[in-house]
């Protein structure tokens, strides 16, 4: 590997972890993620064995995440694989269909509640314009947060993870933390 | 307002850019004899009714898909709305 | 004191506050109002024209007088309700719209000179002497304008915003709203419920009724142990539900804080946006009062909010005797009050009843058939006349409650113009069907003002609402209450030629509402305008009705023929600082930062924003003075040895498919998709309407696989723009369009030395101008094995390259390039110098593509190929267009060293300087370090057959001009030698 030292996109060495109440947010530079398109005509493919989700979905085989990005467009997340050539690894998945390395086009900030599911729908309800009684377990959704394109994905309904635009992370941090801390007596 | 998209149901228009009459899916022929004609109607008229409008809606916050949603300009009822990509390939059928 | 027994108020919890700097006492569960009439203060505001002493008239948001200023310092709110402002310990108010004291106004004598301000004043007094306006009348009127006064300085709080969907909204806490609550709550359905007070209730705290024959607070106290036990239903306090917005979309401000003296953490407020699927309107309503001789004193009330004050704060305006209460009323309703007061042993003088058989409820004295018709007391009332037939008489009275019906509080119903209807039995409007879609009234708003009608109708709007949604509603079981018809009679104001008032916040008397109608002010539009009635906070609450009835009867039509009043959004006032919400200061809007940022920042660079983007401008260095000094070395730099620039923030889209080349070709004016594999092409990006639009490059990374850039100003609409052209117009062509902007940290390497600095980062790869030529394009590695992509692509006109890595390594590339670079003279340049090096190259940017230039001004005119169709194509040939004869030059200025502006226009030499003559405009200058001076582009008519001709920048803003000799537009290399070596 190359001699060169990564930053992440907060700009640390490692990942940035902050807890407030019972949500604690860490960066996770070591998510890899690769769009995958359909190419006109091209039948439906499997990616690692996987079903690709259906709209506003997302769904997880071992360390493979996939969710639903736009009509006939997915993104492919690859736990622990974001310093590999990963968009390589996916396109001899899936050798017909269009593949485009994202992962440093976004970054994701995992979010996780020490009490339960409450905390995180009060977040999402601080910071984006949906249904969050609704956004459950395996809900992904692109959406504005502050101005900003982020994915949000429903991990669990104690996990949130939110990918922003790499270049606008410290923006993204800051509302996130703003919310949670005024989150902090839930 | 809430705009029903088809694929990922009621979604708020804040997530949406709007451009404006769906009639800009039309681009004329650009080897029709009177081609510049029919290019100046295309560029700059566009009708602006008061009443039911197919319009065009850009869902830049969301799935980046161009949907033309019908609508009532004077109550702002929605009452329907398509893929643009689903309406060109319809129209391109239709005309074939 | 004047504090009664019982009431909503904690007697154990003592709040000590300031009004006008004296120190009083209050309870939590006051207001500010109920507070102060406590302490026996009358007097709390003065009016808005005549400053007028004025009193509380109301125990709500409706309040027209009762404004104070709230808090001290960055925190003073003006125009705050003291009906409203519930009480905390420590709490600062003080009087409004006076000079002097509350008691000695200095304005006060506006009064005398009321004949002067009567309806339509402004518009008759102010129209001349003109000259007069600027000097004299806009500070005049500016001085006595408004109520309260801004701090003037920043706020300090903080404010939020939020999202809340759910099936059912109810809008307010009243008896209809909490039998709504409980409805659908109890059916499972996810519910909201809001109540702008404090307390949830609404009129049931505020009067004597009884629920099953217990008081109705106990009945609120088992509903409130039940919603806790509800996870559908969220109850929100202090929240004012102020407009309806399409598609069931509601705006609400929660007041966090505002009960405290400082929010701490907290924020002060929340702006709600909530998605109802159905909404029930449980507004209630709003008694009106009835205008007669000098109305307005403190002390005269609306009967209805007196009964709230002694019922639920335990208060009464006197207890003296000597000094009693009497009400005037027009209806049976207003009889309630003296029952309650009574019950409460507060002395009465009696019932005042315009109607001639007026019914009796209780032991008091009734003067049937008779009316105020006059009052005295300077700051506050002493005495009330009472008239009978022609028979008048004075009595000693302290507070006089006014009672002239009920006004439905239609407002939201009206918000997307739905016009209340008249009803001719309530006597008032109530709202109309064609209110907003799933907004369903309920309760005293839709004219059912009993207890027990409002219980049983909020309980019908639910089932109503969840049978909408495919629900069952449950049967709840309602308490027996209170079931009164209310008659009530036509009457709306007393006769009389002395001032009564109908809008006491605006100060709009009877009499200003003759003369409008005498003026043929007569739509009330225009009485509204010509009068400023219903104007200003509380948007007429207490006053338009009874306007509307006072023109009607003058133009001798029925109140509805005489017309509607239609309320807009907000139902109260919400502050700005509520609206603009969320950040201020840095994180006001998103920031982007480059790859190399962190790297940037530790060497010094100022930055410059560039739309969201923060990009290095230049980095000084120790011992320069001036930004020139830097920018001068940067590009120098360049010309003579290497320079790095990160360029990350040129859009980039990842286009791939089949048809990806012909759909590049039908984006770009020239042949964009026939670019070799392992090349990159310059390509230009019209507007439909034939104008240049955009420019970038386009390399082809495989047989179906392109990356174009855009420029950073952009990337986001090319992107739109491209999305709409592979969806709207050519659905068939198999493209796929990805943004990749952030993925890759690029870094321009430029400069005669950049292929000796590069080829110490490249993983042997062959970097000879034969290997890899100008404008090629290739994978590899750098760095021992790190993926990366290299473009031979130049905008200084030296040999250079723009090198991408994943944009995690890009600070680390940077800091290897500059230490490897070190021998050779390395230098990071910013934007400056990358505009100094590409003004002196020729290369157009966002200046020279500002929307009103085509390809051939450009010099490109034969990028628009003929050959193929593509996006302007068609319009770029029109008349007008093809034949504009400006031409982009280079400007260089004669015998002068001042500086060239870029904006100056262009005019042939000893021609006059007019619009005809114009002959173009400088779009860009700067100082050229490699000329020596400065230098500039810009469009000329017919430019390119005028090399070497001298002509004229004039920059009339300024009063300037310039000599200026035209050049090619190239002050480098104008052969193009240098970035092909």
């Amino acid at each position: 590997m190359t001699d060169l030292t990564p930053i992440t996109a907060l700009g640390g060495t490692i990942a940035r972890v902050e807890t407030y109440g019972a949500l604690s947010l860490t960066e996770n530079p070591a998510m890899a993620l690769a769009s995958l398109a359909l190419r006109k005509g091209q039948s439906v493919p499997s990616p690692f064995g996987m079903t690709l989700p259906e709209p506003g979905k997302w769904t997880k085989s071992g360390a493979i995440g996939v969710y639903w990005m736009a009509k006939d467009q997915w993104m492919v997340e690859a736990e622990g694989r974001a310093e590999e050539d990963f968009a390589r690894v996916l396109k001899v998945e899936v050798p017909e269909a269009s593949v485009t390395e994202q992962t440093d086009g976004w970054a994701a900030i995992e979010i996780t509640s020490s009490k339960g599911a409450a905390p995180i729908k009060a977040l999402l309800e601080k910071l984006v314009n949906l249904d969050a009684a609704a956004f459950t377990h395996g809900a992904a959704l692109r959406t504005g947060l502050e101005h900003m394109s982020v994915f949000l994905i429903r991990r669990a309904e104690d996990r949130l993870a939110v990918w922003g635009m790499r270049s606008s992370t410290e923006t993204l941090w800051h509302a996130l933390v703003v919310a949670a801390r005024r989150l902090e007596d839930i | 307002m809430l705009i029903p998209h088809p694929l990922l149901g009621l979604r708020d228009a804040q997530e949406f850019t709007y451009l404006g009459d769906a009639n800009l899916m039309n681009r004329p022929d650009p080897n029709a004899p009177n081609a510049e004609a029919m290019f100046c109607d295309y560029v700059f008229l566009r009708d602006n009714p008061a009443g039911v409008h197919r319009e065009l809606w850009y869902h830049e916050q969301g799935d980046r898909s161009w949907l033309v949603v019908t609508r009532n300009t004077v109550t702002h009822e929605i009452l329907g709305a398509e893929l643009a990509s689903d309406v060109a390939l319809a129209h391109r059928e239709g005309s074939k | 004191m004047t504090r009664l027994s019982g009431g909503l108020i904690d007697r154990n919890t003592s709040f000590s506050f300031t009004f006008d700097s004296k120190t009083y006492t209050g309870h939590e569960g006051d207001t500010l109002a109920s507070a102060l009439l406590a302490n026996g203060v009358r007097l709390m505001g003065r009016s808005f024209k005549y400053h007028r002493p004025r009193g509380v008239v109301a125990a709500g948001s409706e309040e027209p007088n009762a404004m104070v200023e709230l808090r001290s310092g960055a925190r003073t709110e003006p125009n705050t309700r003291a009906t409203v402002a519930e009480l905390y310990d420590g709490l600062v108010a003080k009087s409004q719209n006076r000079i002097g004291s509350l008691a000695f106004d200095a304005l006060g004598v506006n009064d005398y000179f009321a004949p002067f301000f009567a309806a339509g004043f402004y518009y008759k007094t102010f129209m001349w002497p003109r000259a007069f306006w600027e000097k004299l009348y806009e500070p005049m009127i500016r001085r006595a304008a408004g109520l309260g006064r801004l701090s003037m300085q920043a706020d300090p709080d903080s404010y939020d915003k939020g999202f809340l969907h759910c099936d059912v909204l109810v809008i307010g806490a009243g008896a209809a709203g909490l039998a709504a609550a409980l409805a659908s709550a109890r059916a499972g359905a996810q519910v909201i419920l809001c109540d702008e007070d404090f307390r949830l209730g609404g009129r049931l705290m505020t009067e004597s009724h009884r629920l099953d024959g217990a008081p109705a607070t106990d009945w609120i106290s088992s509903l409130e142990a039940e919603f806790e036990t509800f996870p559908n239903l969220r109850i929100m306090r202090r929240t004012t539900v102020f407009g309806v917005y399409d598609h069931g979309i509601y705006g609400a401000v929660e007041r966090v804080s505002d009960h405290a003296a400082e929010p701490g953490d907290k924020v002060r407020q929340t702006l709600w946006r909530i998605t109802a699927k159905r909404a029930i309107l449980a507004a209630g309503a709003t008694e009106r009062h009835i205008p007669f001789a000098d109305n307005d004193r403190p002390g005269v009330m609306l009967g209805a909010a007196m009964r709230a004050y002694a019922n639920r704060w335990a208060v009464a305006p006197t207890k003296s005797a000597k000094d009693p209460i009497a009400i005037f009323t027009n209806n049976d309703d207003g009889h309630r009050t003296a029952l309650d007061l009574m019950s409460k042993n507060v002395p009465i003088l009696g019932v005042i009843d315009s109607r001639e058989n007026a019914p009796r409820f209780g032991d008091y004295d009734l003067f049937a058939g008779s009316m105020v018709t006059g009052t005295k007391g300077r700051l506050g009332l002493k005495e009330i006349e009472i008239t009978n037939g022609g028979t008048a008489s004075w009595h000693r009275c302290a507070a006089l409650g006014v009672s002239g019906g009920w006004n439905p509080n239609v407002h939201l119903a009206s918000h997307h113009r739905g016009r209340p209807v008249w009803d001719d039995t309530l006597l008032s409007f109530v709202p109309g069907a064609d209110g907003p879609a799933g907004l369903i009234p309920a309760g005293a708003c839709a004219g059912l003002g009993s207890t027990a009608k409002a219980l049983a109708d909020g309980a019908k709007a639910a089932r109503t609402a969840l049978s909408e949604l495919g629900m069952k509603a449950p049967d709840i079981a309602l308490p027996d209450a209170e079931d009164m018809p209310v008659s009530q009679a036509d009457f709306w104001h007393v006769p009389g030629k002395k001032r009564a008032w109908v809008d006491f916040q605006n100060d709009v008397t009877v009499k200003d509402i003759v003369l409008a109608h005498k003026e043929n002010m007569k739509p009330v539009e225009h009485l509204k305008r010509w009068t400023t009635l219903g104007m200003a906070t509380d948007q007429g609450k207490t006053s338009n009705v009874s306007a509307l009835a006072v023109m009607a009867e003058l133009t001798g039509k029925s109140i509805p023929q005489t017309g509607t009043t239609i309320f807009r959004s907000p139902y109260t006032g919400v502050s700005l600082s509520v609206l603009g919400g969320g950040d201020t200061g840095v994180n006001f809007r998103p920031r982007r930062l480059t790859p190399t940022h962190t790297w940037a920042k530790s060497q010094g660079a100022e930055f410059v924003e560039v739309g969201q983007w923060m990009r290095a401008q230049y980095f000084p260095q120790a011992g320069e003075t001036d930004w020139r000094e830097s920018v001068d070395r940067e590009a120098k730099a360049v010309r003579k040895d290497v320079g790095l620039c990160d360029v990350t923030t040129l859009g980039k889209v990842d286009v791939q498919g089949a048809d990806a080349g012909e759909f590049l070709n039908r984006m770009y004016s020239n042949m964009m998709g026939t670019v070799a594999v392992g090349k990159v092409r310059y390509g230009l990006m019209l507007r439909e309407d034939g104008f240049a639009y955009d420019d970038g490059t386009c390399a082809r990374l495989g047989e179906d696989h392109y990356v174009v850039t855009t420029t950073t100003a952009n990337a986001g609409l090319v992107y739109r723009n491209m999305e709409f052209a592979r969806q709207c117009l050519w659905p068939e062509l198999d493209v796929q369009l990805i943004s990749t902007t952030d993925a890759w940290a690029q870094i321009a390497i430029a400069g005669p030395k950049s292929r000796l600095l590069l080829e110490r980062v490249v993983d042997e790869f062959d970097l000879s101008n034969d290997a890899f030529p100008f404008m090629g394009c290739a994978k590899l590695t750098v760095c021992k094995g790190l993926r990366a992509r290299l473009f031979r692509i130049s905008f200084s006109g030296e040999l250079a390259y723009e090198i991408a890595v994943p944009a995690r390594y890009g600070n680390a590339l940077m800091a290897r390039l500059m230490e490897l670079g070190s021998d050779l003279g390395v230098t990071p340049y910013g934007t400056e110098a990358l505009g100094v090096l590409r003004i002196e190259k020729g290369h157009a940017a966002g200046a020279e593509l500002n929307g009103q230039t085509t390809a051939k001004m450009l010099g490109l005119g034969r990028m628009v190929s003929v050959k193929k169709d593509s996006i302007g194509a068609v319009m770029s040939r029109r008349e007008g267009l093809a034949s504009d004869a400006r031409r982009l030059v280079g400007l260089l200025p004669v015998g002068s060293t001042e500086r060239l502006m870029a904006g100056s226009h262009l005019f042939a030499q000893g021609a006059a300087q007019t619009i005809e003559t114009d002959q173009g405009w400088v779009t860009s200058a700067c100082y050229s370090p490699h000329v020596g001076g400065y230098i500039g582009l810009g469009y000329l008519e017919n430019g390119d057959t005028r090399m070497n001709e001298e002509i004229i920048a004039a920059n009339p803003v300024e009063g300037s001009e310039m000599r200026l000799r035209v050049v090619p537009a190239h002050f480098v290399d104008p052969e193009g030698e240098r970035l092909r070596d």
